[in-house]
């Protein structure tokens, strides 16, 4: 009588699991469908989308030339693309270099050094909302309003608190002898970060960058306040301006939102895993 | 490394981060909690009023309704994304093949721009043309629901969007978390006769509760950020009723351009949220000692 139970034993999980994969893949196909529905509509044309939403027929591109001639696509790209390029670059070398001095050098006061990291860490607790209207006056103060340097600082000042978590975290862990073999072959400060820490330090630095980079690529509170120049437009504002651009023209709203859509799933696609390590570490790591 | 650590070499190192940050973060801090005390117009001195702010936004109704509605929202994403992405987590560890694929997939929508995630979802959700009607229509409904600017369902369709782009960040913690689980527990089980369902329900979940509760702190900070979805779905409207907090704050500030009250809406959202952040650290303290 064991004969048929271990049988079954064997048989059912191989049913369940065809079971759970076909859950799952219908799962994955329902989060998905949105994404799917103005991609479909996007080559309809105007007049098929209200009456006809779900009809194979009649394919166009009329809604995507539209696009392409009202959405000035180069110059959004452009001026995304310069924000991302120098907030990141600067808040990732400064955030490198503090979290370095605050893990690794040697503090005549212990008590500032953890002191000094816990009130970089405490702007992880800080909503950015509050920080709209005094960034706004602090740019205006400092007479770059209206200038890319409006945005670009508090992009820095903003990702400090993520970028220190994940850098300290690391940098504690770091292997000491390297460091002194380092210093005993005559390494300065330079050296020893430039040539024997940071190259160690690859996948951390792909995951801050590349989160970084969507942050600054899909930030939209300070971009509404702090653009006053169309020319200086983002991604962001470019798409928040989509219902009124467009009121009832619907393919090329779906258009242009497709448009929009592919290079954040294509990035996402590439860089998979540090985008998921970058959103989920302080979560899983703790 | 102490030969390295002079005085002037940790200043260099360190003082770009302080002087953005400080200048970028904490002084606008403490410029908001300031202002939220005055009658700050915008220019000009202001005078020093008290809590009169926080009095004049007690006693605004939609303040009240913002509230409200970022309280239906938590409350609808907390009661679904917690079990739903638990058992996706489940679901998705299964060996089958595709599973790593499913997985990205399902997070994907949590890195779209919240302010086309808003905008995608206008064409699923909107009473005319949207998806969801238009489907309710062909199978027959003859008054489908007004998801999106009417007067009620206005923040269970903003709830509805949110855990749409969270559910796959929650279900890859949960994911996480299950692979941390000492597999030996779950094997005696088996061999003690327990089915799958009463490993999840006896052995699994209470071995998780720190991953729930990590992931219920998170989803809701999370609410508590809603500004771009609410701004692409209904505007707040109609007339103010599906605002929520960070919302009619953002109206309230930059709007009507009331910047005292508006500052003091800031700092009870960012009180709000630090108490929120405070029970997270506790958390993960607690989890700390029970691993030391």
């Amino acid at each position: 009588m064991t004969f048929p139970t271990t049988e079954r034993r064997r048989a059912r999980p191989r049913s369940a699991l065809i079971v759970s994969a076909v859950a799952a893949y219908l799962i994955t196909f329902l989060v998905l469908l949105p994404l799917f529905w103005i991609a479909v509509l996007s080559f309809k044309p105007n007049s098929r989308i209200l009456s006809d939403p779900l009809g194979a027929a009649a394919f166009t591109l009329d809604n995507y030339l539209n696009v392409f001639a009202s959405v000035p696509l180069l110059s959004m790209y452009g001026n995304t693309l310069v924000l991302a390029l120098v907030s990141v670059t600067v808040g990732t070398v400064i955030s490198f270099m503090s979290s370095f001095a605050l893990s690794r050098m040697v503090f005549r006061r212990r008590r500032l050094q953890s002191g000094l990291r816990l009130y970089l860490l405490g702007g992880l607790a800080i909503p950015i909302y509050i920080l709209l209207f005094p960034v706004y006056r602090v740019d205006i103060a400092l007479g770059v309003f209206g200038t890319y340097a409006a945005l670009i600082l508090p992009y820095i000042a903003v990702t400090i608190p993520f970028n220190t978590l994940l850098l300290t975290g690391f940098l504690r862990d770091f292997p000491g002898e390297l460091e002194e073999a380092a210093i005993i072959d005559g390494a300065g400060l330079w050296r020893l970060c430039w040539s024997v820490v940071v190259p160690l330090m690859r996948p951390v630095f792909a995951t801050i960058l590349i989160f970084n980079v969507i942050y600054v690529f899909n930030e939209y509170p300070f971009a509404s306040i702090l653009i006053n120049n169309p020319a200086m437009t983002t991604v962001s504002l470019a798409v928040s301006q989509f219902q009124g651009q467009y009121s009832t023209d619907y393919g090329a709203m779906m258009a242009a939102s497709t448009i929009i859509l592919i290079p954040q799933l294509v990035i996402y696609a590439l860089f998979q895993k540090q985008v998921i390590a970058g959103m989920t570490i302080g979560a899983v790591k703790g | 490394m102490i030969w390295l650590s002079t005085r002037w070499k940790i200043a260099i190192m360190v003082i770009p981060t302080l002087l953005f940050f400080t200048l970028f973060v904490v002084y606008p801090v403490g410029y908001s909690a300031y202002y939220s005390l005055t009658d700050f117009i915008g220019f000009g001195t202001p005078a020093f009023v008290g809590l009169a702010n926080y009095a004049t936004l007690f006693s605004d109704p939609l303040f009240w309704r913002s509230l409200l509605n970022t309280v239906v929202v938590l409350v609808i994403s907390v009661v679904v994304i917690i079990p739903a992405s638990f058992a996706l987590a489940l679901l998705m560890r299964r060996p089958f093949r595709g599973a790593r694929m499913l997985r990205a997939l399902v997070f994907a929508p949590g890195i779209i721009a919240p302010i086309l995630v808003g905008l995608i979802w206008v064409f699923i959700l909107d009473p005319k043309i949207g998806l969801v009607n238009q489907l309710l229509t062909h199978a027959g409904v003859s008054s489908p629901p007004i998801w999106i600017g009417g007067p009620t369902l206005g923040p269970v369709s903003i709830a509805l969007v949110f855990i749409w782009s969270t559910v796959g960040f929650a279900m890859t913690i949960f994911y996480a978390g299950l692979q941390l689980l000492p597999g030996d527990v779950i094997e005696a089980s088996s061999l003690d006769g327990a089915t799958p369902f009463q490993q999840t329900w006896a052995i699994t979940v209470p071995m998780m509760r720190e991953t729930f509760a990590i992931t219920a702190v998170l989803v809701t900070t999370n609410v508590f950020k809603i500004f771009e979805l609410v701004y692409q779905l209904t505007g707040g409207g109609p007339i103010h009723k599906s605002e929520t907090l960070v919302s009619y704050m953002y109206y309230v500030t930059f709007t009507s351009q009331q910047y005292g009250p508006g500052m003091a809406f800031a700092v009870i959202i960012t009180v709000l949220g630090a108490i929120v952040s405070v029970g997270y650290l506790a958390l993960l303290r607690e989890r700390k000692d029970v691993v030391a």
